[in-house]
């Protein structure tokens, strides 16, 4: 440990911020990992309950079961404005609900919007690991530099080039280089699996707005 | 409509608390490993051949003597006659080198040292191969000088502690100024302990006065007895390409 303590402020200083990225991106791929998975496990269970119920009322009133999935907030989100919906035109003309399919436009435009708000929950702090895979291997080649520089510096003062002189000083402008790529290393790993699973949700997402609209027009057709 | 929703995040505060958590442990790891497997950064030990001095069979012909009385060092033990190889011409040669301990390796030492003399053309390199193996033989650096004999350090006492301070030198090297120098007078005990560093006279730079005073008490960790158990007492001038004794005793 001797390497990073006697190490200059500028290589500390990139060490340190460095170490700093490590720790918010691991944090981000703990917290995102959890996030997922439950999101995944829950709309699953939720896609079952979902198919056996018969009626939305009655899925409505389960629904806390299942809090993590993103479906059940677009499926909160459609049966609001399907409540919404048949409660204004109930109002209005007093019969039924109305076959011009504006009601259907509406729905599908809550379902839009809660799709949207779900894909920026799910991608929050993605952005971080992003930037701290693509920056981090420069932030520790700078100190590397630097660290070089000043090592060189040093050998110009005191006028001796022997390998007990110069190598201690490259070996801890180094180390700047190793954690640069140690932080960088799980970001972008973490990075392409998360884009691959939010991928596949977005995908479930969209099926499901499908599935629903679906339902609400046979319905309304059937009436 | 999301607000009916209540979700159970367990939200960053966690998740930071469990990074920073597994980068101490990490961090930690590394720490224990190190003192469990220390990175190994042996010294090569250094084995020294003083090329002035080397045994030669026939010092006409072969490297200059080096000049006996020079300090104060034991004489050099004359080197071996051309005689034949009987028991009788080494024990004269040791008789002659006035040294206290003759030994049988050492009868051995002049046997080989006949042979040498006919071979004179591989003579140097077989001298320095000899010479080294008698080290080895001897304990390693307990062995004596090149040209000595037994184990005590050798004739040429102020050369070895020279050559140790050279290669302690570049190591430590260092200034400031285009031609600084430094002499230094080290009083040096019986037992091969330095007793006393005095700087004489110095060119003012200070860089590199700091660093022939650590390679003096880096090469001090490695010398040996000098001959005859005498305190030794001699001048050195530190200069940036090398060491040179300077032989006036008193200043």
């Amino acid at each position: 440990m001797a390497i990073i303590t006697s190490a200059g402020i500028i290589v500390k200083l990139v060490l340190l911020l460095l170490l700093s990225f490590s720790v918010v991106s691991w944090a981000i791929i703990l917290f995102k990992f959890f996030q997922v998975q439950r999101a995944k496990s829950e709309s699953e269970r939720f896609m079952d309950f979902f198919w056996k119920s018969k009626r939305f009322d009655a899925i409505a009133s389960q629904v806390d079961r299942f809090a993590n999935s993103p479906l059940t907030v677009l499926f909160n989100e459609g049966y609001g404005e399907l409540k919404k919906v048949v409660e204004s035109d109930g109002k209005s003309e007093g019969a039924g609900f109305s076959t011009d399919l504006g009601g259907i436009e509406n729905v599908s435009r809550a379902l839009r919007r809660a799709t949207n708000s779900e894909i920026t929950r799910l991608e929050k702090y993605l952005t971080f690991l992003a930037t701290t895979g693509s920056t981090s291997p420069f932030i520790g080649l700078f100190g590397t530099v630097w660290g070089i520089m000043t090592a060189f510096e040093g050998i110009g003062k005191t006028g001796s080039a022997s390998l007990a002189v110069v190598a201690p000083g490259i070996a801890e402008a180094l180390i700047a280089t190793a954690i640069g790529l140690v932080a960088a290393i799980p970001a972008v790993m973490a990075y392409n699996h998360f884009q691959h699973k939010i991928r596949v949700l977005i995908n479930e997402m969209d099926s499901f707005t499908t599935e629903f609209l679906n339902i609400v027009q046979r319905n309304i057709a059937g009436k | 409509m999301s607000s009916q929703v209540s979700r159970i995040d367990a939200g960053m505060g966690v998740s930071f608390t469990a990074s920073a958590v597994i980068h101490l442990a990490v961090f930690l790891l590394l720490l224990w490993s190190g003192r469990l497997f220390p990175a190994q950064m042996a010294i090569q030990e250094t084995y020294y051949v003083d090329v002035i001095s080397l045994p030669v069979a026939n010092p006409q012909l072969g490297a200059p003597t080096p000049k006996v009385g020079e300090t104060d060092s034991v004489p050099l033990p004359e080197p071996v006659s051309s005689s034949p190889m009987t028991v009788k011409a080494p024990l004269k040669a040791t008789v002659k080198s006035a040294n206290p301990n003759t030994t049988e390796s050492e009868s051995a030492f002049a046997e080989r040292m006949a042979k040498l003399e006919r071979n004179s053309e591989a003579r140097h390199e077989e001298a320095v191969l000899e010479k080294l193996q008698n080290k080895v033989k001897a304990g390693g650096l307990k062995s004596g000088m090149p040209g000595a004999s037994g184990t005590e350090a050798g004739s040429r006492y102020a050369d070895y502690i020279k050559s140790r301070l050279e290669d302690a030198l570049k190591l430590t090297s260092s200034y400031t100024t285009k031609k600084p120098e430094v002499a230094v007078r080290l009083t040096i005990t019986a037992e091969g302990k330095l007793s006393r560093v005095k700087v004489e006279r110095s060119s003012g730079d200070a860089t590199f006065e700091l660093a022939v005073r650590r390679a003096i008490d880096l090469a001090s960790e490695k010398f040996t007895a000098p001959p005859n158990r005498a305190v030794f007492e001699n001048g050195f001038i530190f200069k940036p390409k090398g060491i040179s004794s300077s032989t006036s005793t008193s200043r």
